[in-house]
Order: C-alpha cells, then structure tokens, then sequence
C-alpha cells in the first residue's frame, strides 16, 4: 500500500515537519510505502486555467513540470494525506498550486452524485483522503472550515473513505500521534 | 459604515482573456464608477511577476475604501492566485487595528448548482476576519460556462440574473452597505434549466475536443497504475 504526503508548509515555515515524521513513521510502521512532496521545495507552475488537460491532452496537463509526477502519484496512491497549515480554514496556497495542477485526474464530464453535479471519473480507482492541517492555536471556525472543504474535495475527487482533522503545531509527539492515529483508523490504514 | 470613494477590483483568474471572473467583476465595477466610485483593476496573474508590482498591489489594498474579489471555484476553493495573494495580504496587514475598508466576493464554477462555491466564500470571509476587513458579501454564480468571458452585456438570458443581481449589489456598495440577501439570491438562481447547460456543456468539451483531434481519446487514463 502506497501513501502519498503533500507537504503544503510555506517556505520557511518548520513547522509541520515534526507532524510530516511522525504521520510517515505511523504509516510505515503498518507496512505502507510512504512518498513525501515537500511542495514549497519544488518549482511547479500554476493552472493557467486551459483545461487542455481535459481537451487537447486528456489527463496530462500541458504545463511539462513536476507537477506531473505529482499528479501521478496521488493517482497510483492508495492515500493521499493533504497537509497544509490551516489558511483561512483552507489551505496554503503550496498545497492549492498543486491541487489546481490535478484536475485531469477527473473527467470534464458531468454526473450526478446524490442529486448534485460533479465530474464524473477519469479513472476506475481514487486513493482515499487524509487532510491535516496545522493551527496556532484552537480555533474551532478554522477546524469546521477546513473539515468541510476536505468533505468537499474527496466528493470531487471519487476517494473511496476520507477524514480530517486539525492539530495544534506546538503539541508534542504524543499529542500529535493522538491525533493522527485516530484519522488514519478513519481511512482504514490500521 | 463609510460611504466608499474609491475601489480596487482583484481578477483572480489565471486566464488572459475570456474569463468569466472578469466579466462579472468589470461589470460591477463599471456600475460603481455610475456611483461616482474610482475604480482600479488588478488581474492576479500579473502581479507575481515581480516584486514592485507585488508591493503595488499590497499599497494599492491599503488605499482601497472597497475591496472587489472575483474568482473561478478551482477544486472546491479559491484558486493558487488568490491563496497566495490573500496570504501576502494578510501578512501585510498583520498587527492592524480595526478599519472601514470592506470587502466583497464574487466566486463562479462550471458546475450548474452555484452553491459549490459556498465553501470558497466562507474562506474569504474567514480571511477578512484575519485581515481586518469588514465583510460586505458574497455572491456565488453557478452555470459559469454559459457566460464563458463574454462581457455580461453581451452573454444574452444566461447573463440575466447576474445583472440583475450585481445592479443591487453595486447600489448598496456604493452607500457603504453590504451585498443585499435578495442580490445573493439572484445570483445563484440558474439562468437555464439545468439539463440543458450539461447537454451544452457536455457537447462543448467534445468539440474542443474535435478540434484538437482527440475526441476519441476524452477517456484516457495517462497515469493508469
């Protein structure tokens, strides 16, 4: 089984790193290969908008960069673990650069799911969803927020199971393990 | 509340032409400047590209009465332009007291039910809070495609309601008031039945499809473990 970490950390921002280690010490402790992007340390462009990933090179995006092994992994992954300093109950904009550089891994096609529109699948299979992020302090908004936006992205995204939560980034190891190991129970790691 | 002399619009689109987020938000603006309002246009995608223009925009925030934001729904949130550029803003803006200056959001998507968008606007608002902004609305457009760029003056019924809704909007902006519910409500409603706008959009994709000779290839799984 195959884990993919998207480390959403602003530059200069250490501050998830601790929770980074421990979230793949978990995973490899339960036999998972593990695949970290520290994203801020990798030179990708943004989505330009074209949506030639849908229309003119279905599935790849135009944009020859490493955004495109990015995209690969999250789709030959069995999970995919968003981790991201919570930014106004979303996330940072590393995280979002390389989300918005995925978007050919649906179909421009729409479909109904449960009475509303999304873009039906490009691929047979999704990893399940893991979104972490990192507070300051308790901030119950930023928390409702940012567990909303992943409910929303794992609906887009076809992931078979998801869950979030936030941690607060000066917890302890301990703490930190506490928190995580209930979240990837929720994605049925362990 | 103060009565607005001055706005500044924020295109967040990655788009150099043909963007839906433009045209509402010049749409919007052109009805302030009717109010007397002074209104200053910065496309996102241009800012980055230097330092200067960085800090012009920063310089161009703090001397906003109104801040515009308009912006395509990119994987249910704002997309990379706007993260980073409310990121920027609020770190410059940290440690600011109280102000006047508001802020308004207009969000598009292609998907027919406009509240997709909602999630994007909650995280603006949120960002307001942070920065020190009051928080004057949001509007959230479905059924994006059908407007396709076009200047709403010339998208013809599925521009409709968007007038409709940013003629109020602008009214209450430009007094100093926040967005009206009967404006937001406006905006959202679908301008065309919703089976019609996915049979159109639908084809669409096909057809740009055709023209790159790929129609046949719509499926393909490129990354397939």
């Amino acid at each position: 089984m195959r884990a993919t970490i998207l480390d959403g950390s602003r530059k200069d921002d250490t501050t998830l790193n601790g929770v980074r280690q421990i979230l793949a010490e978990e995973l490899l402790a339960v036999g998972w290969e593990v695949q970290p992007f520290i994203l801020h340390q990798i030179k990708i462009a943004y989505c330009l908008g074209c949506f030639e990933c849908w229309t003119r090179t279905p599935g790849v995006c135009r944009i020859d960069d490493p955004a495109r092994n990015i995209t690969a992994a999250i789709i030959r992954s069995d999970l995919v673990v968003y981790l991201t300093p919570v930014t106004f109950g979303g996330y940072s904009s590393e995280l979002k650069k390389a989300l918005d550089r995925s978007i050919g891994l649906v179909s421009p096609f729409f479909a109904s799911i449960d009475g509303e529109i999304h873009h039906q699948r490009r691929y047979a299979r999704y990893p399940r969803l893991l979104g972490i992020g990192g507070l300051l302090h308790a901030d119950a908004e930023s928390e409702r927020l940012f567990s909303g936006l992943v409910a929303r992205n794992a609906l887009n995204v076809h992931a078979p199971a998801y869950a979030a939560g936030t941690l607060i980034v000066t917890a302890g190891p301990d703490a930190i393990r506490a928190t995580i190991r209930p979240l990837l129970r929720a994605v049925e790691v362990c | 509340m103060i009565t607005p002399r001055n706005a500044l619009l924020l295109v967040g689109s990655a788009k150099k032409s043909e963007s839906t987020s433009a045209s509402l938000g010049s749409y919007l603006a052109e009805r302030l400047q009717q109010y007397r309002l002074t209104v200053q246009t910065v496309h996102l995608h241009q800012v980055f590209r230097t330092a200067t223009r960085t800090a012009a925009l920063l310089e161009a925030v703090d001397r906003a009465d109104l801040v515009i934001l308009a912006f395509p729904l990119y994987v249910d949130t704002l997309p990379y332009l706007v993260t980073s550029a409310l990121e920027q803003m609020a770190e410059h803006r940290r440690g600011l007291g109280e102000t006047a200056q508001q802020l308004v959001a207009i969000a598009n998507c292609g998907f027919p039910e406009a509240h997709h968008n909602d999630m994007a606007l909650a995280i603006c608002r949120r960002f307001a809070q942070e920065a020190r902004f009051e928080w004057a609305g949001g509007l959230a457009l479905g059924m994006g495609g059908a407007i396709n760029g076009q200047p709403l003056a010339e998208a013809g019924g599925p521009a409709r309601n968007a007038i409709a809704a940013l003629d109020q909007a602008a009214e209450a902006l430009a007094t100093g008031h926040c967005v009206p519910e009967q404006a937001i409500k406006l905006m959202a409603r679908p301008s065309i039945p919703h089976w019609l706008y996915l049979l159109f959009s639908n084809w669409g994709w096909r057809r740009q499809a055709r023209r790159y000779g790929v129609h046949n290839r719509l499926k393909a799984r490129p990354y397939q473990p």
